[in-house]
């Protein structure tokens, strides 16, 4: 490889952060920034790379949606990643737009709860992703550009 | 034994209360213990905790012979590679236990697949709790593997083909 990686994986805690960290594999060899939600996954996550907290939101609470933003925002100027990884949710995908508008190339995988449609989130970063994954065969019939290779968990 | 689990954040009064009424009126003989969250219904006629730790969910979860839970993603993944049968009742917005009803559409899949079996109302419960005593799930893989390929395959272009 020419290039080591600056990765940037990016999930709320929880399901989305639990389905993103099964595909460790995929990103071995670069270099890996964290940006999640809550403090309790600092701990684990910290051990492979530097870890930013930026709180929850989602899109009924505005005030915080723009909190979330702002943080974002900082982490993304800071580290400029190459790569932006998530699998949602709402900071997940803030991430990959702010990603995206310094040059970094985007990889969704949408979560597998969502199983007749994409994920709001998922819907919206359709739009800038280089790779968009999902994890129900029915789905990538019904969306353009999308792949469905299997299930991550 | 039966687990019984409904998460550990959120009340299923009705899923709770339609097991223990199951148990108490018809002499069921197995024995059953649940993580019931936050339900305001407190079971009478099995042992049950509020919520366990990880280690705690796990242990139990290995130790049961069947698990009855709600549709979460997380229980119904975990049942799965554990290989234990799972009956599952959904939450349902009607009801005030969720604010869409994307576990009915969860349930629905699964056991379009054949891995678990669904009671959508608590009228279903007590025929689908004898079925459980013979239900062998169907086996599903997870293709991380395949997933994580992919990716890699993506990123390892990207650095050959400079940043």
């Amino acid at each position: 490889m020419r290039n080591r990686l600056r990765v940037c994986l990016t999930a709320s805690a929880g399901g989305h952060l639990s389905q993103l960290l099964k595909l460790a594999d995929s990103w071995q060899g670069h270099e890996t920034v964290y940006i999640t939600t809550t403090d309790v996954v600092r701990d684990k996550l910290s051990k492979s790379g530097r870890v930013y907290i930026v709180g929850e939101c989602n899109r009924l609470q505005p005030l915080r949606v723009i909190k979330v933003l702002l943080s974002c925002v900082k982490v993304v100027l800071y580290e400029k990643p190459d790569v932006v990884i998530s699998t949602g949710a709402a900071a997940g995908c803030i991430v990959c737009f702010l990603g995206k508008l310094t040059g970094a190339r985007v990889v969704w995988i949408d979560s597998i709860t969502n199983m007749e449609k994409l994920s709001l989130s998922g819907r919206m970063t359709r739009y800038i992703a280089d790779l968009f994954l999902v994890q129900w065969p029915e789905l990538a019939e019904q969306y353009s550009n999308i792949e469905y290779l299997g299930a991550v968990i | 034994m039966i687990f019984v689990t409904v998460g550990t954040q959120f009340a299923f009064d009705r899923l709770v209360k339609a097991i223990d009424d199951f148990v108490s009126y018809n002499g069921f003989k197995q024995e059953v213990f649940a993580q019931i969250g936050n339900s305001s219904y407190k079971p009478r006629s099995f042992e049950y905790v509020k919520s366990l730790n990880k280690s705690g969910f796990d242990y139990t979860m290995k130790k049961a012979s069947s698990i009855i839970s709600h549709a979460g993603m997380g229980t119904i993944t975990t049942a799965l590679d554990n290989h234990k049968p799972l009956l599952v009742m959904p939450r349902i917005r009607k009801y005030g236990e969720v604010v869409n009803n994307h576990q009915v559409a969860i349930a629905r899949n699964f056991e379009k697949l054949g891995c678990i079996l669904v009671a959508y109302e608590t009228e279903e419960l007590p025929v689908k709790i004898e079925e459980l005593k013979t239900f062998v799930p169907r086996k599903r893989e997870a293709q991380t593997q395949m997933v994580a390929e992919r990716i890699a395959r993506f990123l390892s272009k990207l650095a050959n083909n400079g940043k």
